[in-house]
């Protein structure tokens, strides 16, 4: 075969992309574009007319009113707005329409490549119950659970005898820590299981749950993975992110400090074979829970994740454009081999939340935004001084990220940057007093906390 | 007669409609004119319902009009300083994000043409998004004064359409 004849079947870069989503995500996709010599699109709604991504952006077409439901979340404006900006692609980022799956044909339907993985994975992995099946017959250890949502009270509580206590209730279109409930006690399970379906229904519009034993003390550790056409799949280290509020992320770190001898490699393994088998396409994290050297999958996450920077920070590669490249058909720019983890980085969730409130987001004009900088500091904020947090949409600020040559570098990096940051205006609080805490908490310096850590540490107080 | 046709009522036709009748009326006159509140961008500076001939009269504080319509456009934000003249002109704007038609198939007489005078709730457009042709309808009865947009263009959300000038009887 000559040279020539390949030539008509290489796989292009797109000219243009459009972001379907708002925030620092937005602006986050928008900037690698730029880097790449990408035309980009963002949308917005009417309460985002003035984001920073819009400003960024090459173009910006408003595509609706502040609901989500009839903006963000709409996809024949989102479609439209594709179509008549001739944008051959779309990059969903994170929440909203990142993993749905509909989307995802409806995207193929109209000629735009979808950048993630194939729809048919993508709903197979949007259903837990399912994902827990296909990883299980990968040979992953998967903690004892149902295999299908539980449809009745009876199945409820047999399944549940089964499965032992604790147990945890999850969604099985849940997402993003929500709509899930742990049960310790027999006589929780059937209002802990109402209440479970009622927010599930109303949350996802799904309102079937399952079971799976929940995994006291255990640590929230999740594989980066990247997936390219040609069947190439490698890992990107690991990330903790067991410092969580009510199932809510707040802090995550790379590596996962004070894992068992050989854990990583051996998650790093487990996650490249599950996406092989699952026909893993794009940037996917696959999450498990870890207690010393047991380790139990928990779910896949199809899409970038809102603490994609501290993988960056230590291994040196941009995963939007790694996404960029795979969605296009080309091959990932870097081989397992290459990959190599360097020093630390942390990431701190910056939200307009009030703790008083019990952590309530207070939406509000900003009078003051200066978000701190010095050396190995990133921060990713659509935020600026003059601009009015909506209210419709989630409490995230900014994020901030520090690298250091090792944990507790990055740690007191961390702790400086946050007690740079200056953030004021009408009734506004943010979670940095809550995070500077933490930072300085004994526990978590020695890394021997678990997800549980956050929770039980606020009710002692 | 026993039963109340509610077509008339909607047509403003009733006459002079006794007892339980009467309520019913009103109450969909109430009905209707919350719907039109609703609509609206600014709160009105008058408002004047009649049960007995079915008339409701609306009055819009002139200011508020030139308002919505600052609003109403992304496109031209905060640089034009407000003209002298307050602009009465009421701006119908796209209602989703897709392609604007001035008639209902290639060839036809458009919906509407300047001059014409308008009700509310009349359509005045299609916007067709992913296939689907979706009617614009004016939320403000007035004078077509300005078509904004040529037939086959594509709009943006919320991006003004067309421009009405009120009826004199609205002033």
């Amino acid at each position: 075969m000559t040279v020539s004849n390949r030539q008509p079947d290489q796989p292009k870069m797109f000219d243009t992309v459009l972001i379907a989503n708002r925030g620092e995500i937005a602006l986050r996709v928008v900037r690698t574009c730029k880097e790449m010599g990408i035309r980009s699109v963002v949308v917005y709604s009417t309460s985002d007319r003035d984001s920073l991504a819009v400003l960024a952006a090459d173009e910006a077409v408003h595509i609706g009113p502040g609901p989500a439901k009839q903006s963000y979340l709409y996809p024949p404006a989102i479609i439209e707005a594709a179509v008549r900006t001739g944008a051959q692609a779309i990059h969903p980022g994170y929440g909203f329409l990142s993993e749905d799956s509909d989307f995802a044909e409806i995207c193929a339907n109209n000629g735009i490549v979808f950048v993630g993985p194939r729809p048919t994975v993508m709903s197979q992995l949007g259903d837990k119950t399912i994902a827990r099946k296909l990883v299980a017959e990968a040979g992953l250890p998967v903690l004892a659970g149902t295999s299908s949502p539980v449809l009745s009270v009876g199945e409820l509580v047999t399944e549940a005898n089964q499965v032992g206590l604790p147990l945890i209730i999850k969604a099985a279109a849940g997402g993003g820590g929500r709509g899930m409930s742990v049960v310790r006690e027999w006589a929780d399970l059937l209002p802990t299981y109402r209440t479970t379906r009622a927010t599930a229904q109303a949350v996802f519009g799904d309102g079937r749950v399952y079971l799976e034993r929940y995994f006291e003390q255990s640590r929230h550790i999740e594989v980066q993975v990247l997936a390219d056409e040609l069947g190439n799949v490698l890992y990107l280290g690991e990330r903790d992110c067991s410092v969580q509020r009510r199932h809510q992320k707040l802090i995550e770190e790379s590596p996962a400090a004070n894992l068992a001898p050989g854990v990583s490699e051996r998650l790093g393994e487990l996650a490249v074979r599950a996406a092989r088998e699952v026909g893993y396409t794009g940037a996917g994290t696959f999450e498990f829970l870890v207690r010393d050297e047991e380790v139990a999958f928990i779910e896949v996450n199809s899409r970038i994740q809102v603490e994609h920077p501290v993988t960056e920070a230590v291994v040196g590669i941009d995963l939007v454009r790694e996404q960029l490249r795979a969605a296009a058909g080309m091959p990932l720019s870097v081989s397992q081999s290459e990959v190599r983890t360097v020093g630390a980085a942390i990431e701190c969730r910056v939200n307009a939340e009030n703790p008083a409130k019990d952590f309530a987001p207070c939406p509000g004009r900003l009078d003051e935004f200066v978000p701190p900088g010095g050396p190995f500091v990133r921060v990713d904020t659509h935020a600026y001084a003059g601009w009015k947090v909506p209210a419709e949409y989630d409490s995230l600020l900014a994020k901030v990220i520090a690298w250091g040559s090792d944990r507790n570098q990055a740690l007191d990096r961390m702790d400086r940057a946050l007690a740079e940051f200056r953030i004021a205006g009408p009734g506004m609080h943010t979670t940095i007093p809550l995070l500077r805490e933490v930072i300085a908490d004994k526990t978590f310096r020695a890394a021997e906390h678990t997800t549980s850590f956050l929770d039980t540490r606020h009710d002692e107080e | 007669m026993t039963e109340l046709d509610l077509r008339t009522i909607d047509n403003g036709q009733i006459g002079s409609p006794p007892g339980a009748d009467a309520e019913i009326a009103l109450a969909q006159l109430c009905g209707s004119l919350s719907a039109v509140l609703e609509a609206a961008a600014t709160p009105p500076s008058r408002i004047s319902l009649r049960c007995g001939a079915a008339s409701v009269e609306v009055e819009w504080p002139v200011a508020g009009v030139a308002g919505v319509q600052a609003l109403a456009a992304p496109a031209a934000p905060l640089a034009a300083p407000a003209p002298a003249a307050p602009d009465t002109r009421h701006a119908v704007t796209a209602p989703l994000v897709g392609t604007f038609y001035r008639a209902g198939e290639p060839g036809a007489r458009p919906f509407v043409e300047v001059g014409d005078v308008i009700q509310a709730g009349q359509q005045i457009a299609i916007v067709e998004a992913m296939k689907l042709m979706n009617a614009v309808e004016s939320d403000q009865a007035g004078r077509v004064a300005e078509i904004l947009v040529a037939d086959a263009e594509s709009v943006e959300y919320a991006q003004p359409l067309i421009l009405l000038e009120p009826l004199d009887g609205d002033r």
